[in-house]
């Protein structure tokens, strides 16, 4: 009866307090996968958030559920692709990725191609995706920068291609022209103001 | 410099061996005192009551942790953030507030102020990737017009997306 009591008290504690904001049943099983990511090692601040952003949307409990457990899923899969090590921003990002349509083969050569953090450049490569430039397109364009590019390097690529996108260029072609130039420019270290790449210090 | 330093050393190890000179009635007043104060056990007798209270302690010390870490809020480290102005236009609104993984999605944390229609917030942001919208007017939701959007829209509502790179960009 003591342990019993002693394990109630243990997990009152340790639930989020935030996830009071949903109703009990709704809350039980959104608990119960943020457990199981915990278990695995991978981040329950992006369950919780998703699950607060059902709530507030006002989202029925088993839809909240399935979107918990759908990114519970796809984390899992970014952290195959990417490596045991990788932060929480940059599993957020490659599960933004991988939903755009990504492989998780692109998001493993991305890994091997640029140092961390990995979250910008995952992040744009699903940006550039869901503005319509085909994934495949997107991906040779993101791997072939990911060596020397900064991060502002990547965003101000990002929205020029939008920006040529907006103006009716079409998606494929506006990130293809746009990689040129500026694959001409990250290629050359002086320009660009990046060290030469080196190998990644994450498996 | 070695010879000064043995030269110390050597001062401090002749200092160190001088004889202590202790009062001889010392051992004679210790004595004494043991003599004549009270008989005091060793240690106490357990007693069952004390043997199954550790549980309890061992309860409240996992919960004093707990509140102490707040696990929970591992996500909402501020370190290191930048701070980013949130804008819409939207000159029929009453009211504005901006939600998102970085607050919660609690429409009370981040209101927003208005100039003439233009309503606008900042919040600081940690390295990372972000969902957010605005909520207008309490019940319609808006993406953000200048920011990639979410593909995503699981709740059947738009939602934008901010990135924050290690630099702040």
């Amino acid at each position: 009866m003591m342990l019993t009591a002693l394990l109630l008290v243990i997990q009152v504690a340790a639930q989020d307090p935030r996830l009071e904001r949903l109703d009990p049943e709704t809350r039980s099983l959104v608990v119960s996968v943020v457990d199981s990511v915990r278990a695995v090692g991978l981040p329950t601040e992006p369950i919780v958030q998703r699950a607060l952003e059902g709530a507030t949307k006002g989202a029925s409990g088993a839809r909240i559920v399935a979107a918990v457990r759908r990114l519970a899923t796809d984390l899992g899969t970014a952290r195959s692709a990417l490596g045991p090590r990788t932060s929480a921003p940059e599993l957020e990002a490659g599960v933004a990725a991988l939903r755009a349509g990504v492989s998780p083969e692109v998001l493993t050569g991305l890994r091997d191609a640029r140092r961390p953090p990995l979250t910008m450049a995952l992040a744009v490569l699903a940006d550039l995706v869901v503005s319509g430039v085909p994934a495949d397109s997107a991906s040779a364009v993101v791997l072939a920068l990911a060596p020397t590019a900064r991060d502002a390097d990547l965003v101000e690529f990002r929205k020029a291609v939008e920006r040529d996108i907006s103006l009716g260029a079409p998606p494929g072609a506006a990130a293809g022209v746009r990689a040129l130039n500026t694959g001409i420019r990250g290629n050359s270290d002086a320009t660009s103001g990046q060290p030469p790449s080196r190998p990644p210090s994450r498996p | 410099m070695f010879d000064r330093d043995d030269d110390i050393v050597e001062r401090v190890v002749r200092q160190l061996r001088q004889p202590v000179s202790i009062d001889p009635a010392l051992d004679a007043r210790v004595l004494k005192q043991i003599a004549d104060g009270p008989a005091r056990p060793v240690a106490a007798p357990r007693s069952r009551f004390q043997w199954r209270r550790w549980p309890w302690l061992a309860a409240a010390a996992v919960l004093g942790a707990i509140l102490v870490a707040r696990p929970w809020t591992a996500g909402n480290n501020t370190a290191a953030s930048s701070a980013f102005q949130f804008v819409l236009v939207a000159p029929q609104a009453s009211t504005v507030a901006l939600v998102g993984d970085f607050n919660d999605w609690d429409p009370a944390r981040s209101p927003m102020q208005t100039a003439q229609g233009v309503w606008a917030t900042t919040v600081p942001l940690a390295p990372g990737r972000y969902r957010y919208a605005f909520l207008v007017n309490g019940v319609e939701w808006r993406a953000d017009p200048g920011a990639p959007r979410v593909r995503d829209d699981e709740f059947g509502t738009p939602s934008s997306v901010i990135t924050v790179g290690g630099n702040g960009s």
